[in-house]
C-alpha cells in the first residue's frame, strides 16, 4: 500500500440532511493511514450518518469524501476499498461460517483454491478454526462478532469501518473483544475506523478520536489529548468524569485567566484561546485530580480550594467516589483508589474543602 | 396454547371444537369430490367409482381451452404480480409513509368484485375507444384495434385483483429480513442485483412461493372479473358457472368442481406441510441461539 495517499479518509464539508431534519452538519476532517480512529459521541449525535456516508450506504446531501485521495462521493458501497462490521453481526444465517467469510472473495470471482485458503487463514487469525462449516446461530456472540471481522478483513481493503461492533456483547466480553480488536488492526495495519458511544471502549482502542455530537464534529485528536488536554468544554464534559465550573472572566494576568463562580474563583492557565474579561468561560477538572480536605486545612500554595458540603461516599471496588456540593448547589464528584477501608472519615453534611492543582485545570472558551 | 392450570376436557372441548368447524367448512367439498367419482351422479341410490367424469371434462375440447387460458392467466399473473408484489414490499419497508402506502396496496379488497370488474370494463371500453379514435386521427389501422378486451385487460383485473394478497404474504415474510444484511453484502462488493439475489432471496423465498401458490389460486378461483373483462375466451371458472346458471349441476360439473378442489388443496396442502416443516426448522434455530454450542 506504499503507493497509496498517506491520508486514508478527507471529508470536506460533508452534510446529510433528511427533509428537515439534519443529521450531520458540515464536517471536515482527515483520518491517516494505518490509524485506529474512532468517532465518539452520544446516540443520535450523527457519528452512524458520518460512518454510513464514508462507507457509501447512503449518499451525502453535501460534499465530498475522498478515500486515499480518490474522490467517491459517487460511488457505491461495492466501488470503495472499505468493507464494514455491523453492530447486529449482519451473518447471512443461510451461509454456513465459510461462506460467510468468503462471500465477498467468490464475489471478486477468485479461484476456489484461493477462497478456501485466505478463509481458513482468516478463520486461523480470528480464532475461528475448526469452526467452518457451522451455521451461524451456532456460535455464540462473541464468535459472530469474529465472524464478521472475519469476512471484512478477508477482503484485504484499506479501511475498516465498524458501527458500534461491541454493543451487542456482554461486558466480559465486550472487553476482551476491545483488547482483540486492537491488537488485529495492528496486526493488519490498515486504517479501522470504530463508532461507538461507550468511552472506554473508545479510549481502550483508539489511535485517534472524534467527537460527534448534534451533527457537528465537536473536538478531534489523540485519544490522549482529548481526555488530557480537551479544547471544548463538551469534550471535557463527555470524556472522562470531569467537573465543570462556569462563570465570567474577571481577570486575566498573562496566560492565567480567572473566572467567578459566584462563591468563589478558579484559575486556569488559557491555552493560548482568546479571551477577555466579560466573556463567558469554564473551567474543567477531572475528578481524580480533585483532592477533598479538612474545613480548617490550610492547603498548598500550588492549590486552589472552594468550600462545599460532603454529601455522599460511593465505593465502587477499584475506586471511591465522594459527591460534594458546592454552595451554589451543584455537586462535584472526587475520585480516589480505593484503599481498603471503608468511608473516608467525612461524615454526611459536613463542611470540607475540594481543591485541585492549578495545573489540573483545563480553560474552555466553548 | 396451554397453561399449567387449563382444564384438560375445556383442552379436548376447544379441539372438537375446532374441528368440527373445519369438517362443516370441507364437508361439501370433499362430497362434491366423493359424487365426482360417482358412476351414477348425484342422488343415486347406487355408488360405483369411475374416473369417467374425470375423462369426460379432460376430453370436451372447449373445457380443456378454458383451463389452457386459466393456466396462461394464472402464469401471467404469477409472472406480473409476484415482481410487483416484492418491488412493492421492499418499498414499503423503506417508505416513511407506510399507512398511506399499504392503503393504497390494499385498496382493491375493499372493492366488491362486481364493481371493480365493471369499473374496469367501462375503463377499458373508453380506452379502447380513445385508441380507436387515435389510430384514425393518425391514421394507423394497428392502433384502432389494438387494446380491445382479451387476454390483457383479463390479466390487468387479475393483477389488481391479486396484487394485495401477494404484496401481504412477500411483506410477512420480509418482515424477519433485516436490511443490514443487504449492506453487508455491498460491503463485501456485491452489487444490489447480486446482494438481493444471493442473500436477501434465499430468506424470503419461502414467501415468495406462498404467493404465487397464492396467485394461482386466486386465479383457478376468480369468476367475475374475468368474465367481464375477458374476451373471446372462458375461464375455468366461467364455464363451471355459466354451466351451473344455465343447465344445473351435472356429472361433469361436480368433476370440474373436483379438479378445482383438489388443485387448490393440493397447493395449499403442499404450503401447509412447508410450512410446518419450515417452523419446526426455525424453532430448532431458536434453541441453538438460545443454548449457544460454545462460549467465549
Amino acid at each position: 500500500m506504499a503507493q497509496l495517499s498517506d491520508v486514508a479518509v478527507e471529508v470536506t464539508d460533508l452534510a446529510k440532511s433528511y427533509g428537515f431534519v439534519v443529521a450531520l452538519k458540515s464536517v471536515n476532517f482527515r483520518i491517516e493511514s494505518g490509524r485506529y480512529f474512532v468517532l465518539l459521541g452520544p446516540s443520535g449525535g450523527g457519528k452512524t450518518t458520518l460512518l454510513r456516508l464514508i462507507g457509501g450506504f447512503i449518499r451525502p446531501t453535501r460534499g465530498r469524501v475522498l478515500l486515499h485521495g480518490r474522490d467517491v462521493s459517487d460511488l457505491p458501497p461495492n466501488k470503495r476499498p472499505t468493507s464494514m462490521v455491523f453492530q447486529s453481526f449482519a451473518l447471512f444465517p443461510h451461509m454456513t461460517v465459510a461462506k460467510n467469510v468468503g462471500y465477498g472473495l467468490r464475489i471478486r470471482k477468485l479461484p476456489v483454491s484461493e477462497v478456501l485458503e485466505r478463509v481458513g487463514d482468516m478463520l486461523e487469525m480470528v480464532g475461528l478454526t475448526g469452526l467452518g462449516d457451522r451455521m451461524p446461530h451456532e456460535l455464540s456472540g462473541g464468535q459472530q462478532q469474529r465472524v464478521q471481522l472475519a469476512r471484512s478483513l478477508v477482503l484485504e481493503t484499506d479501511i475498516l469501518l465498524l458501527d458500534e461492533p461491541l454493543a451487542a456483547l456482554d461486558a466480559k466480553l465486550h472487553k476482551s473483544m476491545c483488547i482483540e480488536l486492537k491488537r488485529l488492526q495492528e496486526k493488519v495495519g490498515i486504517t479501522f475506523i470504530h463508532v461507538t458511544h461507550n468511552q472506554e471502549e473508545a479510549m481502550t482502542v483508539a489511535d485517534d478520536m472524534a467527537i460527534i455530537a448534534s451533527g457537528e464534529l465537536v473536538e478531534a485528536g489523540k485519544a490522549i489529548d482529548l481526555y488530557e488536554n480537551p479544547v471544548r468544554r463538551f469534550t471535557a464534559d463527555f470524556i472522562g468524569e470531569n467537573n465543570i465550573f462556569d462563570g465570567p472572566v474577571t481577570k486575566i494576568d498573562g496566560a492565567e485567566v480567572t473566572i467567578d463562580l459566584g462563591y468563589g474563583t478558579a484559575t486556569a492557565n488559557s491555552r493560548g484561546q482568546s479571551v477577555q474579561v466579560g466573556d463567558e468561560a469554564s473551567i474543567s477538572v477531572r475528578s481524580e485530580r480533585l483532592r477533598m480536605f479538612d474545613a480548617d486545612d490550610r492547603g498548598k500554595e500550588s492549590f486552589q480550594y472552594l468550600s462545599a458540603t460532603h454529601m455522599e461516599t460511593v465505593y465502587l471496588g477499584l475506586t471511591t467516589s465522594e459527591l460534594v456540593m458546592l454552595p451554589d448547589g451543584k455537586e462535584v464528584m472526587v475520585r480516589r483508589l480505593s484503599d481498603g477501608v471503608e468511608g473516608t472519615g467525612f461524615t454526611r453534611g459536613e463542611e470540607v474543602r475540594v481543591g485541585w492543582q492549578k495545573a489540573d485545570g483545563r480553560f474552555h472558551t466553548s | 396454547m396451554r397453561d399449567d392450570y387449563s382444564s384438560e376436557l375445556g383442552h379436548k372441548l376447544k379441539w372438537a371444537y375446532l374441528l368440527s368447524i373445519v369438517f362443516a367448512l370441507l364437508a361439501p367439498v370433499f362430497y362434491v369430490i366423493y359424487i365426482s367419482f360417482n358412476e351414477y351422479g348425484f342422488g343415486a341410490r347406487i355408488y360405483e367409482f369411475t374416473t369417467d367424469w374425470y375423462r369426460v371434462v379432460l376430453g370436451d375440447t372447449m373445457l380443456v381451452a378454458s383451463l389452457e387460458w386459466t393456466i396462461y392467466l394464472a402464469v401471467g399473473a404469477v409472472a406480473t404480480t409476484i415482481p410487483m408484489g416484492l418491488m412493492s414490499a421492499k418499498l414499503y419497508k423503506r417508505t416513511r409513509h407506510k399507512v398511506g402506502f399499504v392503503t393504497l396496496m390494499l385498496s382493491p379488497l375493499f372493492v366488491p368484485a362486481d364493481i371493480l370488474a365493471s369499473s374496469l370494463l367501462v375503463f377499458f371500453k373508453h380506452l379502447s375507444g380513445a385508441f380507436e379514435w387515435l389510430g384514425g386521427a393518425l391514421g394507423q389501422g394497428w392502433l384502432q384495434t389494438w387494446f380491445e378486451l382479451g387476454f390483457l385487460t383479463a390479466l390487468i383485473g387479475q393483477i389488481i385483483y391479486t396484487l394485495p394478497y401477494a404484496f401481504v404474504v412477500i411483506l410477512i415474510t420480509m418482515s424477519r429480513y433485516h436490511p443490514q444484511q443487504t449492506e453487508a453484502a455491498r460491503g463485501c462488493g456485491a452489487n444490489a442485483w447480486q446482494a438481493f439475489w444471493q442473500v436477501e432471496f434465499p430468506q424470503i423465498k419461502a414467501g415468495v412461493f406462498s404467493a404465487c401458490a397464492f396467485v394461482v389460486i386466486l386465479s383457478f378461483n376468480e369468476a367475475t372479473r374475468t368474465a367481464l373483462l375477458k374476451g373471446g375466451f372462458d375461464t375455468f371458472s366461467n364455464v363451471l358457472v355459466s354451466q351451473m346458471l344455465n343447465v344445473g349441476m351435472s356429472e361433469e360439473s361436480y368433476a370440474m368442481g373436483g379438479i378445482m378442489s383438489i388443485v387448490s388443496m393440493t397447493v395449499i396442502g403442499s404450503l401447509i406441510i412447508y410450512t410446518l416443516i419450515r417452523s419446526e426448522r426455525l424453532e430448532r434455530v431458536a434453541r441453538a441461539k438460545a443454548e449457544p454450542l460454545m462460549s467465549g
